[in-house]
């Protein structure tokens, strides 16, 4: 049994080291130019914003439409800390990605704790209020943004430098879908999915089901800032326009088209969705009829989006085989 | 010492008054059931031990200890485990995992194990899914320990829905119409389970149940209420032959 499970893993690894060696050298032999590639990293971002927006719609059963909100906050803070206050440059990497890197957990850190002020007190209540309390939080952090002259208000901010890379991006959505991948198959992922089965049962199985929701939106909300960090320094300019409600309305779409009850599921909503327009291109604007009728057809044929609940054999934990049931 | 002394107890939702001056003691290892007509307060009863609300009135000591205004997790932890009325599985997750949701709370490893997955969580894993296994054989659920819960036939569910509530070790457990939905059959199988589970996990059993034949058969005390009022209470044979349970039931003169 543990042969399988390293053997799996090892293979996984090998797997996502061809997909990032195939893509580079495509790169680098002039097939993929840096259009294509910003197109791909803008693929890892998305993947981590929807699988942790999913984290909270899809297996905790809440309904939070305000996930871009956190990643203005991830994205505005990590910005300010390599810009503005530190002014990092990728001339020297040696200095310059330690900063990128405490710079993004730094705004991943402050998005959680945005988190925890918008969840503690509206996951207590049941029901859609979390909904009304995401939304507001998501155009409360758009009005502030808007308003602040230190960060440029509706200008933007500009000259942010770029740390992020092909590798940089494959890194950090490896290693955050593999760490929201854990936590969903643990004791207490058991526990969000049971309170999204019916929390009152959650309850009286002894779950203390508001704390669980809170921590969960709380990490969700981390995720989503380390993206919108890792999003900052990939386009090297923001403006509050990019986080409005819109985006976090992009990010719904992502999910529950591409599965909200499945990690496999975000992750295909949110690499079709990302390569859709580009793919369309050549429709013109009738790529603009296309991308609804796409979201129509999946939820009248597909209800539970594509994936439904089945994953991909490389997100499951393989499982060890059971004592024989005797008789 | 009772297990469960509840004294006094009223609940009021708004001007209804669906309980009032509700006493019971159990002791352990006892079985008793709660009797009455439809919306007689004997759910409302469950709820308010269980903690969904929180009594007008009274007072609830389990195992030596007041819990009137504990959250129901706390309750549950504390040893009171529940079924539902209607069933309440987790519909989605696996017939294994709904047994495993119901022991998180025992678990060693924390939020950190979990996004890691350390040693730690391999061994408590290890470790809940026989704890799991075991109980599911019991219920003789283990063929059907990797299926989805809400796709198992009727019976199943609820026997799933019980041997969930055992899993959270409890003291005291509460039924809530365990029989409905059964044939005469499954009836006397569920009799003689209530009975297993008593002897087996050490239990005191209190449920709400309409087959009579279940209540009197399992039932070493009866208590019936109506309208919220504790109407009469004794032994089975007893109950049988009072003027007034014909009367709840079937109404004046019959």
């Amino acid at each position: 049994m543990n042969f399988l499970r390293t053997h799996r893993t090892i293979a996984t690894v090998i797997a996502f080291v061809l997909v990032y060696v195939v893509t580079k050298a495509l790169y680098l032999t002039g097939i993929l130019n840096t259009y294509y590639i910003q197109l791909i990293i803008l693929v890892g971002i998305n993947i981590v914003m929807t699988v942790s927006l999913g984290m909270v719609n899809g297996f905790t059963g809440q309904f939070s439409i305000g996930h871009a909100g956190f990643m203005a906050v991830g994205a505005y803070t990590s910005a300010m800390i390599t810009t503005v206050w530190l002014h990092a440059s990728t001339a020297n990497p040696w200095v310059g990605y330690p900063i990128f890197i405490v710079a993004v957990l730094a705004g991943g850190l402050l998005a959680a704790g945005a988190g925890y002020l918008v969840g503690a007190p509206s996951l207590r209540l049941k029901g859609d209020y979390l909904a009304i309390v995401t939304l507001s939080a998501n155009e409360l952090i758009h009005a502030v943004l808007n308003a602040t002259e230190a960060v440029g208000g509706p200008r933007g901010l500009g000259g942010i430098p770029k740390f992020t890379t092909l590798e940089v991006v494959f890194v950090f959505a490896i290693v955050s879908v593999v760490l929201m991948r854990n936590y969903l198959f643990s004791s207490h992922g058991r526990s969000m999915k049971a309170v999204r089965d019916s929390e009152i049962a959650a309850e009286s199985t002894g779950i203390n089901t508001t704390k669980q929701k809170v921590f969960v939106f709380v990490f969700s909300a981390f995720f989503a800032g380390v993206s919108g960090g890792v999003f900052a320094h990939l386009l090297q300019f923001i403006d509050p326009s990019s986080f409005t409600f819109v985006k976090s309305l992009e990010y719904l779409i992502y999910l529950y088209v591409g599965g909200a009850t499945s990690i496999s599921g975000a992750m295909v909503g949110a690499a079709i969705f990302t390569l859709l327009p580009e793919l369309l291109r050549s429709l013109q604007s009738w790529r603009m009829v296309i991308y609804p009728l796409i979201l129509i057809l999946t939820m009248i044929f597909r209800t539970e989006g594509v994936m439904g609940l089945k994953e991909f054999s490389f997100i499951l934990i393989p499982q060890r085989k059971r004592k024989e049931v005797s008789a | 010492m009772a297990i469960l002394d509840v004294q006094h107890l009223t609940q009021f939702f708004g001007g209804l008054r669906a309980v009032s001056d509700f006493n019971i003691q159990m002791e352990h290892g006892e079985i008793v059931g709660l009797i009455g007509p439809n919306g007689a307060g004997k759910t409302t009863v469950f709820n308010v031990i269980t903690g969904v609300y929180t009594p007008t009135k009274g007072t609830i000591v389990f195992d030596g200890q007041n819990i009137v205004g504990r959250k129901t997790y706390q309750i549950t932890q504390a040893g009171i485990a529940r079924t539902f009325q209607t069933i309440r599985l987790f519909s989605k997750s696996s017939v294994i995992d709904n047994i495993k949701i119901a022991y998180h709370f025992r678990m060693t490893y924390g939020n950190t194990d979990a996004f890691l997955h350390t040693r730690k969580y391999w061994q408590g894993e290890q470790f809940v899914d026989d704890y799991a296994i075991d109980l599911l054989r019991l219920f003789h659920l283990e063929g059907h320990a990797d299926d989805i819960s809400g796709s198992l036939p009727y019976g199943a569910q609820r026997r799933l829905e019980i041997a969930r509530a055992l899993a959270t070790k409890p003291k005291l457990l509460i039924l809530d119409e365990p029989a409905a939905g059964m044939n005469p059959a499954e009836a006397d199988q569920l009799m003689e389970t209530i009975h297993w589970l008593r002897d087996k996990f050490d239990l005191t059993i209190l449920l709400i149940e309409h087959q009579m034949r279940v209540v009197m058969g399992v039932c070493e005390r009866i208590k019936v209420m109506d309208f919220g009022e504790t109407i009469c209470e004794g032994v089975p044979e007893y109950i049988r032959n009072d003027p007034r349970v014909c009367e709840a039931y079937l109404g004046k003169g019959a």
